[in-house]
């Protein structure tokens, strides 16, 4: 009974930003459109880093990948078919890429992971140089609003399937992996087909959102669309969150972004410091991140009692 | 068909085996961990394997549960040839290991390290729910039922042990291979230790294998004990023939003057 209260809270939470898109103003409608992007993106990559604990810096490389493969087929179909699409694309492609790359554990997996994000960039930049483009412009994209709509959108589905994967028989897996990949095996993990499986999973979203961006920013550029920036910032917020499950993302996304407006606007000059201080501080006092810290404190999680 | 001792005989009342060594070998190098290994383990039996650090019991435990290939020679599990296989297609054959050096989930619960067991293993039970239920009474099999909420990494040395145990149990193995699951006992801890795993031996029907260095507890578990001296087998039967053989009192205490 408490869980439907919850599920209903959260659909009216849902409508409610939904109907927004209605009559709000750009700024509004802009800083939503960022919340939810980074929402989406944070709670991919929970699903590979945060359950598997393999931790990719790069996870910027499904956005380039999803934006690249939507400017291709921009106007060759409709705009939504397109950037189902480049998702589809995209976590196909990551199925065969996947096979090799998962084999390196620990910091090599994070080294290889920033690497593979950095090749692909070159590699897409080397092509585009070869047709003589540097740039490709987007235009006659949605409005705002329908950007707006449809990021929430993927956020919800992405927080729906961190939610749902956390708990499920897929996400036990996952998280022995985690703990102990050898240990896992032993009692009947299928360790590979798992980590292949979250990792195209956590591509998807990932995609879908790099093509809606370009349309908000009305351009596409290698370099911007695999900035390496995109890969920290979803690290970052679903560390201070929380990555073991959906709530900590989302926390850390709304945390973030609002002290981002916060500090931008009355000490520009110091944001970057205090944002670096504050990954530390999570990282070093509070690993679980705030619902993780959250829950200990609050809800009688009875974890780490000796 | 089932005879009152628990074993499956075959048309000529011969014991049909569950575990089968033929010939392994296994080389590390220049290293021989093993030579030459040869036995069978028939269904309901409790088989000991006995030797000094380094004699090769654990690369045995290694090579059937999957983890490393033998150079030389074959692992059959109820006539299946296995020594091929990933661990994961093992165990969900039905073989279970614990640790000697235990591996606890230590991140998650004692409960959900149970419970991946059961959802993955040999009884792939598909509902979380259903897992957690199964994986419960595990737990007070064993006597960490009280601790299922705590994090695994909050338990003692016995208590990871015991939790080890019910990872394996919970897999729904018809053989586990027990290493050294009593190592750093207290002599009361080992005797609740062997009561546990007696109880479920009998509960779950399951065939074992232990790795001990607690001779007590070897003599009192074991039908059968099998010696192991520098990857060699030098002496097999029962635990009263193993404790007068002149052999095994050479290797391990040396030679009487």
């Amino acid at each position: 009974m408490k869980n439907s209260l919850k599920l209903v809270l959260a659909v009216v939470f849902c409508m409610f930003l939904a109907g927004v898109a209605g009559f709000a103003n750009e700024y509004i409608l802009g800083i939503g459109f960022t919340i939810f992007m980074y929402i989406a993106l944070a709670q991919s990559w929970v699903v590979l880093s945060g359950l598997t604990g393999y931790i990719s810096l790069g996870h910027v490389v499904f956005f380039g990948s999803g934006a690249y493969v939507f400017i291709l087929i921009w106007g060759l179909v409709p705009v939504w078919l397109g950037v189902v699409f480049s998702g589809i694309v995209v976590g196909l492609v990551s199925l065969i890429v996947g096979y090799p790359v998962l084999r390196v554990r620990g910091p090599y997996f994070v080294i290889l992971s920033f690497g593979l994000a950095e090749l692909v960039k070159n590699l897409v930049l080397i092509n585009e140089a070869r047709m003589y483009v540097s740039m490709r412009p987007v235009f006659g994209a949605p409005a705002l609003y329908q950007l707006y709509t449809a990021m929430l959108l993927l956020a919800i589905i992405a927080t729906g399937l961190t939610y749902w994967i956390r708990r499920s028989r897929f996400g036990a897996g996952l998280r022995s992996i985690r703990e102990d990949e050898g240990a896992a095996e032993t009692i009947g993990v299928p360790v590979a087909k798992l980590k292949l499986l979250a990792f195209a999973i956590s591509g998807v979203i990932p995609a879908m959102v790099g093509a809606i961006f370009i349309m908000r920013s009305g351009i596409f550029q290698s370099g911007d669309a695999f900035t390496p920036i995109v890969s920290f910032t979803m690290v970052t917020m679903a560390i201070i969150g929380g990555s073991d499950d959906a709530p900590g993302p989302f926390l850390g996304v709304i945390f973030l972004v609002l002290l981002q407006e916060l500090l931008w606007v009355n000490w520009p000059e110091v944001y970057m410091i205090i944002l670096g201080i504050l990954l530390l501080g999570f990282v070093l006092f509070i690993p679980n991140g705030i619902y993780g810290w959250l829950s200990e404190k609050y809800f009688g999680n009875k974890k780490n009692v000796t | 068909m089932e005879y009152m001792d628990g074993s499956q005989r075959n048309i000529l009342g011969i014991k049909k085996m569950l575990l089968e060594i033929n010939g392994i070998h296994k080389k590390f190098g220049g290293l021989v961990a093993l030579k030459g290994i040869n036995f069978s383990v028939g269904y309901g039996e409790t088989l000991g394997l006995m030797g000094a650090n380094g004699a090769g019991k654990t690369t045995l435990f290694s090579l059937i549960a999957g983890h490393q290939e033998p150079t030389l020679g074959s692992i059959t599990f109820e006539g299946q040839k296995i020594n091929r296989m990933r661990p994961d297609q093992i165990s969900a054959l039905g073989v279970a290991r614990t640790y000697q050096i235990v591996r606890p989930f230590r991140g998650l619960s004692v409960l959900e390290n149970v419970t991946t067991g059961a959802l993955y293993g040999a009884h792939k039970i598909r509902s979380i729910k259903n897992a957690s239920k199964f994986s419960r009474e595990i737990l007070e099999d064993v006597k960490l039922k009280d601790r299922a909420e705590d994090l695994a990494g909050s338990l003692t040395l016995a208590g990871f042990k015991r939790l080890e145990l019910a990872k394996a149990l919970a897999t729904g193995p018809k053989i586990l291979l027990l290493d050294e699951v009593m190592a750093g006992l207290t002599p009361r801890e080992v005797n609740e230790a062997i009561s546990i795993i007696e109880t479920c031996k009998r509960k779950y029907n399951l065939t074992v294998v232990v790795i001990e260095h607690v001779m007590k507890a070897l003599m009192r578990m074991c039908e059968r004990i099998i010696v192991l001296h520098h990857g060699e087998m030098i002496a097999e039967g029962t635990p009263g023939q193993i404790s007068e053989d002149s052999v095994v009192i050479k290797a391990y205490l040396g030679e009487q003057n």
